[in-house]
């Protein structure tokens, strides 16, 4: 990755870290693999019967680089409407396919809950009490294995 | 009394973030001297939430740090006091409530006779004392700095969660002892980033992960990432080995400090199954 003061402004102070008090809709993008989730919140407002982005907030379960990753994105998709939220989306995910999994799987992470997160809000017009759409990636950034930490000592 | 405990929280990283970002001793001294303090306080606050039976989390606001004069953000510590004062009206434990506001009191007289210092702790410059590393050295660096900095302000919080929550001697020793030695890594990461122009304030922490509902799975999995841990300040060793000979040798010594971790978690994991199995 490469280091500049633009990236460490986003590790340092991420844009929108941190969960929002009653939420219009929560997404949940996860890693199968490790256990690793970006989590979307989202308070909506809309205009013409099209939602769009009043605020979003994220929490990240995962490595640095999906915090800068997030801090990006939710930038990226303040005071949008969701069409465009969705052209975000495609966008992120298309230039993903030229990136190694395991750096793509990070950015992959973020899109994915941000899909969530606006599918929840529409769902939830017919189903107020729909519990968080969950989606998980495609790209995998699993680390090398590690050995069962309890065998290494009961070998040792 | 919630509202008390996350002000609590957010003023006790306001003031460690102060005191690893301030380069005069006595301003250093004092200003790790209260965080402790406050940190004390926050745990005693979360105590008497338990005992009341009341549920909390260890949500945050985000704390802005970014001075370029120390005296600015002390200015900020003192309206957090100030703050905390005031919140104190709805602690019904006396005592504690005594405890804290005199300790308060003290503190905002004390931090006003700290003197004034320009703040180089967000300049970016990215060099550590006079120690000459190449570029891919450095990022390496500032990325583990940043990774490992939270991990272990997530690691505190987890453990004295746990521990908060826990009435088992054994386990608890463990945890205190985890809990003491990820304040030193974390203090000791944060006056490097400080020093290299990259403070930052660790991102608040998810509930799922120290409201844990699998003890041992989550120590199982915490082995894991000590392990992980452990190699990572390897590599770093590594890496900076043929720079500079003192960093290499603090990377060594956190690694070999992971060993200890790694062997007390096992102890608490088989502590667990057999209390487990005992019933």
């Amino acid at each position: 990755m490469q280091v500049d003061p633009e990236l460490i402004g986003h590790m340092a102070n991420p844009n929108n870290y941190g969960s929002m008090e009653e939420p219009d809709a929560i997404g949940i993008g996860e890693n199968p693999e490790n256990g690793e989730k970006v989590i979307i919140y989202l308070k909506v407002e809309e205009e013409n019967g099209i939602p769009r982005i009043e605020e979003i907030r994220f929490q990240a379960i995962a490595c640095m680089t999906t915090v800068v990753a997030g801090s990006i994105i939710t930038k990226e998709a303040e005071k949008i409407d969701f069409p465009t939220a969705e052209e975000l989306i495609a966008v992120t995910l298309g230039m993903l396919e030229n990136y190694p999994p395991e750096e793509a799987a990070c950015s992959e992470m973020v899109a994915v809950a941000l899909k969530a997160a606006m599918d929840t809000y529409e769902a939830k017009k017919s189903d107020p009490e729909i519990p968080a759409i969950v989606y998980k990636i495609e790209q995998s950034c699993t680390p090398e294995p590690i050995p069962n930490p309890l065998e290494t000592k009961e070998n040792a | 009394m919630k509202t008390l405990l996350v002000r609590t929280h957010e003023a006790w990283l306001a003031t460690l973030m102060a005191a690893l970002m301030s380069k005069k001793t006595e301003n250093k001294r004092v200003l790790t001297e209260f965080s402790d303090i406050l940190w004390r306080h926050f745990t005693w606050i979360e105590h008497d939430l338990i005992v009341r039976g009341v549920d909390y989390d260890y949500d945050r606001e985000n704390i802005p740090i970014k001075v370029e004069r120390l005296g600015v953000l002390i200015a900020d510590i003192v309206r957090r006091m100030n703050d905390l004062e005031m919140l104190l009206v709805r602690c019904e434990d006396e005592a504690l409530k005594d405890r804290i506001r005199t300790d308060l009191e003290y503190m905002r007289y004390a931090l006003g006779k700290l003197e004034d210092e320009e703040v180089t702790a967000f300049d970016m410059h990215r060099t550590y004392r006079d120690i000459e590393l190449d570029k891919e050295a450095t990022d390496a660096l500032t990325l583990f700095l940043f990774e490992e900095s939270y991990k272990e302000y997530e690691l505190i919080m987890i453990y004295n969660y746990l521990q908060a929550h826990s009435d088992d001697a054994f386990l608890n020793r463990i945890f205190q002892i985890l809990i003491d030695e990820s304040f030193f890594h974390l203090r000791s990461f944060g006056e490097m980033m400080a020093e290299m122009g990259i403070l930052g304030v660790p991102r608040v922490i998810h509930q799922s992960l120290y409201k844990v509902s699998d003890i041992e799975k989550f120590l199982l999995d915490g082995i894991e990432e000590e392990i992980a841990a452990k190699e990572q300040c390897k590599e770093l060793s590594d890496a900076v080995a043929s720079k500079s000979d003192e960093l290499a040798k603090f990377f060594d010594f956190i690694n070999y400090q992971e060993n200890y971790h790694i062997e007390l978690m096992r102890d608490a994991v088989e502590h667990f199954r057999k209390k487990q199995a005992d019933g």
